[in-house]
């Protein structure tokens, strides 16, 4: 018994003396890679379709460096964050990563070094840099584009009667067709998937600049979001609306966005559906189950006049350097391999990704990515992409109790401008 | 003794005392500094937290049901029902898979569009959002945690009726008892430190094992309401980056279970004195 009050207290002291004196980073040295070999970080390179965008990256990488190894290590995406959090608080770990575009890089722009002075070349070549910019400073170069086109099913259209090439302008028309396709086919207005809180995600940056007016627009951008501004509500009550009114295919809060939702709209039993440009969920999916021809792509249908619709994109995923990395000029050199034109061709070709690059010629691959290449140069950053990865976990739970009615558009404004003020 | 000593200190103790040390410095910006109970406070405040707490008491309050299952269907088997056998493998077969893989099976069989609510409408009943109703889910990934795993306790049961006295069921029925009566006076008196066990391991199996079905089933949803403190601990620190706030919550779990553990102690002691 004594022996055990001992030890209570060692634990004891121990902890009051040491409480406080660590950090959650720890001391930020070492690197993963020697001087000779470079470790890279994402969940991309395992994928058979990315194979050859590795190679030519690899081979395009090898011409300038001859002595430098590089070593792709694919985790999946499901732990990616985790598993890269806890390498940042160690302070060792890849020397070039790959990061999703907005929060997830600012979040952990601390552990990384800024590519300003390297990519300067690149910087009119390649689109997308907003995404993985913070305080001015670049800090990844974009890979991807990645966005919020509004996809359509073109039959679905044709046998309720309506016009496939000329999609409704305004929303209350966008409305009105729905309802003639869901009398005529039985298909629901969209193909909603809100399990995981994406759903509203995809809606506020899609039908965002149909809604706000172009200066509520840029300063929502810029930082200055006023939550409680009628045009904004709007928005949400639209969310709302897609739910009470029926749009949205069945048991949407239960529904996972990947890759349920987009079934629905694979398999006809939706007509719309809020997709992605990249990776997954984009037109490639749809046309491999749809062919190419039937799948449209319609500009967000106006709610305020007042309102310049255009597509909500930004840089999808880069690649980045960590600060611990024990060469940034040579591991810069391996980001800017990695998004070389030809290597990011190959990409488009076998990933269905819209790429950063916009000198590569897409004009091959059917009308949905005609619409949105032509639609990338008036594009906008999206609106969910600006806020916080706190406030975007928020906004998904309370859009599932808009959905459920358990919340009102008032409440759900306030609790969102008072996450979002402290970040 | 020395080295036994050395790896609990240098293993466990040194590592828990680095984890509630964290939990006092901040995140961000604040990295590293000093910051008293903040996280705590945050923690407290924080609305999801609180549900993760109040679905723990849930767990506790129907441990008595994921008791009840297995002792009733391992009671049946005893008593030899028609096809005994073919249940007895039967009922063990779920506790064989990965919750990875129940949860899969489960997200089809209670998906909105999916047969459970195909065969509810055939019935007349509409359908239920078994994932999607914050009221529902959390029963609905219960109850699944305690098809998954039932078998489990269903076996120790076995096994203590294996030490039952068949004299007494005898003699239960020589005298005319019903078998509501034979259970609640012979069989549960006779199996309370069997029954005492299963109670600790399925609490323990509750608040540490859930963490894969809720992943797979409901991500924590729908609105927060199937959040448990583990998976609020994950999220996190991997999706939030906010180490040191998962730091503190995983000191909160820490007691919680260090409490739970130590009155689940105490009944077992208190049982073992009375033999």
């Amino acid at each position: 018994m004594k022996q055990r009050t001992l030890w209570s207290v060692a634990l004891v002291v121990g902890l009051t003396l040491t409480a406080g004196c660590g950090s959650a980073a720890g001391p930020g040295s070492s690197s993963g890679g020697s001087a000779d070999k470079l470790v890279v970080w994402d969940w991309k390179s395992g994928d058979p379709k990315a194979a050859g965008y590795v190679e030519k990256a690899k081979a395009d990488f090898a011409k300038k460096h001859p002595g430098v190894k590089v070593e792709f290590v694919a985790q999946p995406f499901d732990q990616y964050y985790t598993l890269l959090g806890a390498a940042i608080q160690a302070g060792k770990g890849p020397d070039v990563v790959l990061f999703n575009g907005g929060g997830q890089i600012r979040d952990r722009a601390d552990a990384l070094a800024p590519l300003d002075s390297y990519v300067a070349d690149d910087k009119q070549r390649l689109a997308g840099w907003d995404a993985f910019t913070k305080d001015g400073k670049v800090f990844a170069e974009p890979v991807t584009l990645q966005g919020h086109p509004i996809y359509y099913n073109k039959d679905l259209y044709q046998k309720a009667g309506l016009s496939p090439d000329v999609p409704a302008k305004t929303w209350d028309d966008f409305v009105k067709n729905c309802g003639v396709v869901s009398q005529k086919t039985g298909a629901k207005c969209f193909a909603q998937g809100n399990k995981e809180g994406y759903g509203i995600q995809f809606f506020l940056s899609a039908m965002g600049s149909a809604v706000l007016t172009p200066q509520e627009y840029d300063d929502w951008i810029a930082g200055k979001r006023n939550w409680f501004s009628p045009d904004v509500k709007r928005i949400f009550e639209l969310w709302k609306q897609t739910g009470d009114a029926g749009l949205n295919s069945d048991g949407a809060n239960s529904t996972a966005m990947f890759n349920d939702a987009f079934g629905l709209f694979n398999s006809g039993k939706a007509a719309n559906v809020i997709g992605l440009m990249s990776d997954v969920g984009h037109w490639k999916d749809f046309a491999e189950f749809l062919t190419p021809e039937k799948v449209g792509v319609m500009q967000a249908p106006v709610v305020n006049p007042a309102a310049k619709p255009s597509l909500a994109y930004d840089g999808g995923i880069g690649y980045a350097v960590a600060k611990w990395t024990k060469d940034p000029k040579v591991a810069a050199d391996l980001v800017r391999s990695l998004t070389s034109t030809d290597a990011l061709k190959a990409f488009y070709l076998d990933g269905g990704a819209i790429a950063s690059d916009t000198t590569i010629d897409t004009s091959a691959s059917g009308p949905a990515v005609k619409t949105i290449v032509s639609q990338v140069k008036s594009g906008k950053p999206a609106l969910h992409v600006a806020l916080s990865s706190k406030t975007l976990d928020l906004m998904g739970r309370l859009s599932q109790q808009l959905l459920s009615g358990s919340a009102t558009v008032d409440d759900v404004v306030q609790q969102l401008a008072a996450s979002d003020k402290t970040g | 003794m020395a080295p036994a000593v050395l790896i609990i200190v240098g293993l466990r103790l040194w590592p828990l005392v680095l984890g509630v040390n964290f939990s006092f410095t901040g995140d961000g910006d604040r990295n590293g500094v000093l910051v008293g109970l903040d996280n705590y406070l945050t923690l407290f405040s924080d609305p999801l937290f609180l549900t993760a707490l109040r679905n723990v008491g849930l767990l506790v309050l129907l441990l008595p049901v994921a008791v009840a299952i297995p002792g009733l269907l391992a009671t049946f088997i005893y008593l030899r029902v028609p096809g005994h056998r073919l249940y007895r493998g039967v009922y063990f077969f779920p506790a064989v898979l990965s919750p990875v893989i129940v949860g899969a099976i489960f997200n089809l069989l209670l998906a909105f569009d999916g047969p459970l609510n195909a065969l509810l409408g055939g019935m007349g009943i509409g359908p239920v959002d078994w994932l999607g109703d914050p009221d529902v889910a959390i029963f609905a990934v219960v109850g699944v945690h305690v098809w998954g795993t039932f078998g489990m306790a269903l076996v120790v049961f076995l096994a203590g009726f294996a030490t039952l006295d068949s004299s007494l069921l005898d003699a239960a029925k020589v005298d005319g008892a019903s078998l509501p009566q034979t259970i609640w006076h012979v069989i549960v008196p006779s199996l309370s430190r069997t029954i005492q066990f299963v109670f600790v391991t399925t609490m323990i199996g509750m608040l540490t094992s859930m963490f894969g079905l809720i992943y797979v089933m409901t991500g924590g949803g729908p609105e927060g309401s199937t959040y448990l403190p583990e998976f609020y601990v994950w999220i996190q620190q991997g999706r939030m980056n906010q180490p040191a706030l998962a730091s503190a919550a995983s000191t909160a779990l820490f007691l919680i279970m260090l409490v739970v553990g130590l009155a689940q102690i105490g009944i077992l002691r208190r049982a073992g004195k009375e033999d």
